[in-house]
């Protein structure tokens, strides 16, 4: 069974383009998930892969129930109480019981660095060997669980390309591997790829034999076609 | 049969149901316990929201694409290692650290997803919106972009190759919109109106600024 996070092909309603006056937010607690996911998130007790992680593991029904900045919460909620950072009571009683421990109270982003921990981000490329494949290979898709690290772990290979064969047409270099630093099981840095599916090699019914989808793959999900 | 399961079906881990059931309550909740547990400064999320608020939006995005419109020079650079140059510009901040920059051409409409949550290119085009976030994009940008560029008021010709770019990495794309015949020879500062953020994701099209929406 497909994860419900993992959407590619799904059948679904029209798509509603925004109107001119939209707000950035819809709601003043959107904006507050917002500012709070990141700032707790620049302590650097995870990465973007564990947050990401912990919104995928958000039960099924609140996955589709829940909106963008819901699964935002939850997802940091969960987070925070599985790495020790808040307890069980703390979020029944909606306060802290006590203090956290000094070295992660010194980490804390504060205001004046916000500006320049936003500029700086969190680079995901690292040094590493020399990539396998080449530009304008043929290489085909393993199915999304022979790519994980721990049962029903994390991985960023959509179901809609699972079994496919493409054509690289980028080297991105070598960058972090979702699936293993998503579980605190370290970088583990690989080669990632641009990979092209004609679109009549993934969906019978596609509209053009032109159209084509490209999904960036870590090279462990790949296999010579 | 592992699959059957989802990650963390274990109550224990669902922390999150202990919170108020009203979303506003529960951010509030999460907010007071953080910020009692000294782990949390309010004054950093105030500056952050002003940030995503009132600073980095489309307009950075689109001041980009203007420069690349009048300045061949700097276009080559930009679609050969679009990284380095956003770099240079001091423009790879989070959620935009890697950019592959894509042009559209007459033979090619290139059009961002990310099906697997809602990755975007956060530095050059701010917050995304809603209809990019939704489940409607998210499941049917990969399988039948022609109609969901139709809804978006686009008809590609039948001529017209559509690349549709799933962004599943830390790869961020930007799209390079093609630059309307009426807007060649006007200075960089206009030029930079007639860009709309979705142009940038490939689900609009560059407008004259009095019609220029989103």
């Amino acid at each position: 069974m497909k994860p419900p996070h993992d959407m590619g092909g799904n059948p679904a309603e029209p798509v509603i383009p925004d109107k001119p006056d939209e707000p950035k937010f819809d709601e003043a607690w959107h904006r507050r998930v917002l500012g709070i996911t990141i700032a707790v998130g620049a302590m650097g007790g995870w990465s973007i892969d564990a947050s990401r992680y912990a919104r995928e593991s958000l039960p099924r029904s609140d996955y589709k129930k829940f909106s963008y900045y819901e699964k935002w919460l939850g997802g940091l909620t969960n987070l925070l109480f599985q790495r020790g950072f808040i307890s069980k009571n703390e979020i029944q009683s909606g306060h802290g019981e006590s203090k956290s421990p000094l070295e992660w109270r010194e980490r804390i982003l504060s205001a004046k660095h916000v500006s320049a921990s936003l500029a700086a981000g969190a680079p995901t490329r690292r040094q590493g060997a020399k990539p396998i494949f080449s530009v304008s290979q043929k290489v085909s898709v393993k199915l999304p669980s022979d790519t994980l690290c721990v049962p029903i772990g994390h991985t960023r290979l959509p179901h809609y390309i699972s079994g496919k064969t493409g054509v690289i047409i980028k080297c991105h270099g070598v960058h972090v591997l979702p699936n293993t630093n998503a579980h605190f099981l370290g970088e583990h840095p690989e080669n990632l790829y641009a990979v092209e599916f004609q679109a009549r090699t993934l969906w019978e019914q596609s509209a053009s034999s032109l159209d084509s989808v490209v999904v960036d793959c870590w090279e462990s999900y790949l296999e010579q076609a | 049969m592992l699959l059957c399961r989802m990650p963390h079906d274990h109550d224990e881990n669902h922390a999150h149901h202990l919170l108020p059931a009203e979303p506003a309550l529960r951010v509030k909740a999460l907010e007071t316990i953080l910020v009692e547990k000294g782990l949390l400064d309010q004054q950093a999320v105030d500056a952050i929201i002003d940030e995503y608020e009132h600073k980095i939006g489309p307009q950075i995005g689109a001041e980009i694409v203007a420069k690349a419109w009048s300045d061949p020079v700097f276009k080559s650079a930009l679609l050969r290692d679009s990284e380095a140059v956003l770099h240079e510009a001091g423009l790879a901040g989070r959620q935009g650290e890697h950019v592959v920059v894509v042009e559209n051409t007459t033979d090619i409409h290139n059009l961002v997803v990310c099906t697997l949550c809602s990755c975007y290119p956060w530095p050059l085009l701010g917050v995304p919106p809603a209809w990019y976030k939704s489940d409607a994009y998210r499941s049917r940008a990969v399988i039948e972009p022609r109609k969901i560029l139709s809804e978006f008021g686009i008809d590609i010709p039948k001529s017209q190759s559509v690349r549709v770019w799933d962004s599943t990495a830390e790869i961020r794309y930007l799209v390079l919109p093609m630059q309307p015949e009426e807007s060649i020879g006007l200075p960089v500062s206009e030029l930079a109106r007639w860009v709309t953020r979705n142009s940038m994701i490939g689900a609009g099209l560059p407008m004259k600024p009095a019609d220029n929406q989103v």
